[in-house]
């Protein structure tokens, strides 16, 4: 059974339609790669998944439960949301590290808030698993260091292991070394790569086709709100179907 | 010349009182007053946005003019008791809406300084309205606010003497009658009364400023 189903999503600001009829499924254990030109939705799309959007039309499920229907208001209450949200984990373009808090910091806050919240879990083991995080980031020794001590790449790798606390069953990346200098974009890639051989289930945005290709179990291309192609890496990209995708890829490999 | 010394320092602890109790009132009537215009109930804002607009617009020294005397003139009957507690009160209200309109301007500069992304990531990670502001926000905005509120609490330092206006007998007013009698120095030597407390002052800003200087 499919851990993600997402079945009809529609998104519009105003009068622009953002989003159309966007349907897909993630196996446990997949990396899904979306790419896909400036301005085709593909940020919308992680964001409705984490509720920071809400879509008009459609439904998301994760492990079976219908956790969001538009036509169900009994699934968009305000309250039920943040628990809804921490099935998914998101990794923002530009980290939005919290700047006044040490990585190590940021990497527990939001347990520690959740641990006081239900019980559970007490601090020593949090930040136990805090470090291990860190430790797996390759940034073991990093702990003490404030976000603006850090480079982009380190940076990234603290929003990932902060989004990984929370053990979200699915982690969302938007485009993650887009805001990162060229020689620093390889140290996040393996991060991620590493996390795709431990089966972490993961929804990549991302302009990087040969990242794409090799780490991704499946591929979406996006343009203008729709989904143009959607199948195996090796396949959409190095054999699309239709013209959009070739016209799309063509362009990448110009530059 | 003691004598004259120890009636510029009662002066003086009237300015104080205004000052410190306009800063106790006006830093939370300005956070609500930042709520108001920044509701997005469109009637609220717009009316809270133009109260602000009024009393920055304004002279000071009006709005106490105003404030003292404006009841009494509309027939209302003066809310003020009389005698000098009651000039007190009237300068402590017109200061602390006058202040309160400053301060709500840099709350909501500060709130709206906060990148959209820190909310989000929050959100994200889980966390309620309440827990974001406090953990997440609030130290940013905090930080980005200091450096305008020092500005701010420094110029109501001096602003105070304007009480004398509805006859509160603060330190200038004080000096200024012996000015009237041809003794000149104690209206000059004013100035160190207020120097030693906006160095104070600013003394303690610094070392906030330099408290929060720990992250970016
Ligand atoms: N809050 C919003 N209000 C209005 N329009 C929006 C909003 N957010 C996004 N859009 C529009 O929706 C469209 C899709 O935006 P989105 O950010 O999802 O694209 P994207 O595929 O992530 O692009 P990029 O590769 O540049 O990140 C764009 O045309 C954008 O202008
Ligand atoms: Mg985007």
């Amino acid at each position: 059974m499919a851990i993600l189903e997402v079945r009809n999503i529609e998104k519009h600001f105003g009068n622009t339609q953002v989003l159309s009829d966007i349907s897909f499924s993630l196996e446990e254990g997949q990396a899904l790669s979306i790419i896909g030109s400036s301005g085709s939705g593909k940020t919308t799309l992680l964001r409705c998944l984490n509720f920071l959007e809400r879509p008009d039309h459609g439904s998301i499920a994760v492990k079976g439960g219908v956790i969001f229907d538009a036509s169900d208001p009994s699934t968009q209450s305000e309250k039920d949301i943040r628990q809804k949200r921490l099935h998914f984990g998101l990794v923002f373009q530009n980290f939005n590290l919290f700047p006044q808090y040490t990585a190590l910091q940021n990497v527990t806050l939001a347990r520690e808030l959740l641990a006081r919240e239900r019980g559970g879990e007490n601090r020593d083991a949090i930040v136990k698993a805090g470090r291990e995080l860190l430790a797996q980031m390759g940034l073991a020794d990093r702990a003490y260091h404030y976000p603006h001590q850090l480079s982009g790449g380190q940076q990234q790798r603290v929003a990932i292991a902060r989004a990984l606390a929370l053990q979200p069953d699915i982690l969302c990346f938007d485009e993650p070394t887009s805001a990162l200098d060229p020689e620093l974009t390889g140290e996040v890639l393996r991060v991620i790569r590493s996390l795709a051989e431990q089966k972490t289930t993961m929804i990549i945005v991302t302009h990087e086709m040969a990242f794409a290709r090799d780490v991704a179990d499946q591929v979406i291309f996006m343009d203008g709100g729709v989904i143009v192609e959607q199948g195996d890496p090796r396949e959409v990209i190095d054999h699309p179907r239709e013209e959009r995708t070739r016209q799309f890829l063509a362009r990448y490999t110009e530059n | 010349m003691s004598v004259i010394l120890g009636r510029l320092c009662e002066g003086f602890i009237i300015n104080c009182q205004i000052f410190g109790l306009t800063l106790v009132f006006s830093i939370p009537l300005g956070l609500l007053v930042c709520f108001g215009s920044m509701s997005r109930f469109k009637p609220l804002s717009w009316l809270v946005k133009t109260f602000v607009w009024i009393i920055r617009g304004t002279p000071l020294m009006l709005q106490l003019l105003v404030i003292f005397l404006g009841p009494g003139l509309l027939g209302w009957g003066t809310p003020w008791p009389a005698g000098n507690s009651g000039r007190l009160m009237a300068a402590v209200v017109a200061f602390v809406i006058n202040y309160a309109c400053y301060f709500s301007e840099i709350f909501r500069g500060g709130i709206e300084s906060v990148p959209r992304g820190q909310y989000e990531a929050g959100q994200v990670l889980g966390m309620t309205k309440p827990q974001i502001f406090f953990k997440v926000t609030l130290l940013q905005l905090v930080k980005r606010i200091v450096p305008p509120m020092g500005n701010e609490i420094i110029t109501l330092v001096k602003d105070t003497s304007l009480a004398r206006i509805i006859s509160n007998k603060e330190i200038i007013m004080t000096a200024n009658e012996y000015a009237a009698k041809g003794l000149i120095w104690p209206l000059f030597s004013t100035a160190i009364f207020f120097l030693v407390f906006v160095g104070v002052l600013t003394l303690l800003f610094g070392w906030f400023e330099r408290k929060l200087d720990y992250f970016r």
